[in-house]
């Protein structure tokens, strides 16, 4: 035996490996920098400004004074309007997400079962055209079909239903819920598409009517899409702003419109900028609520 | 016979497209019953209309003297094993196999007995509590196994049920499958495209193409005594070698050779002759061969199966044939280029029609 058996033995560096998974890290960081920094500025520093102002004093004429810090702002978040606002705001985005639900859900799961991809796809895309005008425009032109002589309001006076829409709640109910669907039918009709439709076919063998088996087993494999939706609509439906200022009137006040008047007639921004914080709060609380009972149950 | 499933004139259409093309066929009580085919043959499609997961266009179906041809699957005494499973990935194992007994208010102690055995019966014992994504491939096939069974259906439908396992799996599962059968004497209408599968576990097979029934019958009888060309090469491996009838129970092949061939074709019809490649035997050609069919050629290719060796021969006509020689030191080795006789029983050789 000679020396032409050497080989090298030790090739693997430790120290090599821990350089690699710096680098990794590294490169991580650094591809999600541009979407970290965005969220910073535009939303975390915008966020801190709004925490700090709820705890700021006001000027006779009512300009904020960032001295004299005091709880006043959050003491007045007890009266009994803010309670009356809150509970309308909350009925409202209750009311709307249901009724996008029981909308949303038959057409998603029509859409859903389509045999056609060409035709499926035909379909999302009404479902997604109104997205391609402007939030506003179309609220305005609700405007018009809910106006005096509009379209809506002439087919609810032939049958008798309503003689004024334009200016009241049903109004921005309406405004709501047409603005909202489209945000409950996608998360459905994605969670109904990637149905295995084969276990309710083993479901009706098993005895379940079509009925039973849409409830034993289509319903609860949708699920997340039905909580997708849900919170899609009803977060935005709680603040919502844009719909109750155009198509609401003066005793259909909502969160939103509250807040702003906050900050614009009522010159009031420590109040505006606790209520708000208050409702992320929350919000924020009630979703990571409603997510972990989830995750528990599916 | 009680016959469990009678299917008379049974077509299905999607469309212009014919799945499932007048096919009559009745199984036996108690039989393993395999329809066999290759895919889109509408072995599935016929099974589907059996559970009442389609509705034949026309046609009866009849379980036990029961008319089901238009009954919903929650209407049928029957039970089906998924191709995927198709197991409630929502469920427990428990719940899974629980699910057709609590779907027919069976009561609560029953009820958890009968899983409980069902459960034992395929050897899950322990996993009750676990999700299906939580067990292998054989494990969510044999829950499958218990959630049909558990409800004692008079007929077991299965589509493909081993069709994802891995080879070693499948194996073992199919004489499980075949104890379980025997174990609880129902019914079982099996669908497959793997002939071996086919062979090994059924009392009877049903060989499709294209939406029709070509044959019914034992293993055997589609193996040795095929009915038509089709199911000859879709079953095992077989040589075909054009020729006529030139007298009682002879085929001539090309202008060569005349040999002997169970027919009883008339004289003068085309006929296919069949030949599997294990019944021929290979010769030095100067040995004589007494009350066998004689043929003349010369070794073309030889491939070494390990078990076997495969022998491509040219015969004096120009046809070629594969001949299958077991791999024993007692049988001589041919080489390409060696001229050969090759000999086979007059039984061996099928002449088709079809």
């Amino acid at each position: 035996m000679t020396t032409t058996d050497e080989r090298p033995t030790r090739v693997a560096d430790p120290e090599f490996e821990r350089k690699a998974e710096r680098a990794e890290a590294l490169r991580g960081f650094l591809q999600a920098l541009p979407s970290y920094a965005y969220l910073v500025f535009f939303f975390a520093i915008p966020l801190v400004i709004v925490f700090v102002f709820s705890f700021a004093s006001r000027s006779r004429t009512g300009r904020p004074v960032l001295s004299d810090w005091n709880l006043d702002s959050y003491a007045k978040l007890f009266q009994p309007i803010v309670a009356e606002i809150v509970a309308r705001s909350l009925w409202l985005a209750l009311l709307n997400t249901v009724l996008c639900l029981a909308i949303g859900y038959p057409f998603a799961y029509w859409l859903a079962t389509r045999r056609s991809a060409r035709y499926r796809a035909v379909l999302l895309v009404l479902v997604l055209i109104p997205f391609w005008s402007n939030f506003l425009v179309r609220t305005y032109a609700w405007r018009v079909l809910l106006g005096e002589n509009g379209f809506v309001t002439e087919i609810g006076r032939a049958l008798g239903l309503w003689d004024k829409l334009l200016f009241t709640q049903p109004a921005v109910f309406i405004g709501l819920l047409y603005g909202y669907l489209p945000f409950m039918v996608l998360p459905l009709y994605a969670a109904l598409e990637r149905m295995d439709w084969s276990l309710v076919e083993a479901a009706r063998d098993l005895y379940a009517s079509g009925w039973v088996a849409f409830r034993k087993v289509t319903l609860p494999l949708s699920k997340p899409g039905v909580i997708a939706g849900s919170i899609l609509v009803f977060i935005p439906s709680l603040g919502a702003y844009v719909t109750p200022d155009i198509l609401g009137g003066a005793k259909t006040t909502l969160l939103g419109n509250y807040i702003v008047r906050q900050f614009t007639a009522a010159r009031n921004w420590p109040f505006g900028a606790a209520l708000s914080f208050v409702v992320l709060v929350v919000m924020l609380i009630a979703t990571i609520i409603y997510f972990r009972t989830d995750a528990r149950t599916i | 016979m009680t016959v469990a499933v009678g299917l008379h004139a049974v077509t299905k259409r999607f469309g212009d497209v014919v799945a499932v093309d007048a096919v009559d066929l009745e199984i036996a009580d108690g039989e393993f019953f395999s329809l066999l085919g290759p895919s889109g043959c509408g072995k599935t499609t016929t099974l589907r209309m059996i559970a009442g997961l389609e509705f034949p266009t026309e046609g009866s179906i009849r379980i036990f003297d029961e008319e089901v041809a238009l009954a919903p699957p929650n209407k049928r005494p029957v039970n089906t094993v998924f191709q995927s499973y198709a197991l409630f990935p929502h469920m427990t194992v428990a719940e899974n196999v629980g699910f057709g007994l609590a779907m027919r208010k069976v009561p609560d102690a029953e009820l958890r007995r009968r899983v409980g055995e069902a459960i034992e019966l395929v050897r899950l014992g322990g996993m009750e509590n676990r999700r299906p994504t939580q067990l292998s491939g054989g494990q969510q096939q044999r829950v499958a196994l218990a959630r049909a069974l558990v409800n004692r259906p008079k007929v077991l439908l299965l589509d493909e049920p081993l069709g994802a396992l891995d080879l070693k799996l499948r194996q073992a599962m199919q004489v499980e499958l075949k104890d379980i059968q025997r174990e609880v004497g129902i019914t079982f209408v099996y669908v497959t495209h793997d002939q071996e599968e086919a062979l090994t576990m059924s009392d009877r097979i049903g060989v499709m193409d294209a939406g029709r029934l070509l044959q019914v019958g034992t293993a055997e009888d589609i193996y040795e005594r095929p009915a038509n060309r089709f199911v000859a090469d879709f079953i095992g491996e077989t040589n075909f070698l054009d020729g006529v009838i030139v007298a009682e129970g002879h085929v001539e092949i090309g202008a060569a050779h005349t040999v002997r061939a169970r027919t009883g074709a008339p004289v003068g019809t085309a006929v296919t002759l069949m030949l599997r490649p294990e019944k021929i035997q290979l010769h030095h050609p100067d040995e004589v061969v007494d009350g066998r069919n004689r043929l003349e050629g010369t070794v073309r290719h030889r491939l070494y199966f390990g078990d076997s060796l495969y022998y491509e021969i040219e015969l004096k006509s120009g046809d070629t044939i594969d001949v299958r020689v077991e791999n024993v030191p007692s049988l001589p080795r041919w080489d390409p280029g060696q001229r050969v006789a090759v000999s086979f029983h007059h039984d061996a050789a099928d002449a088709l029609t079809e």
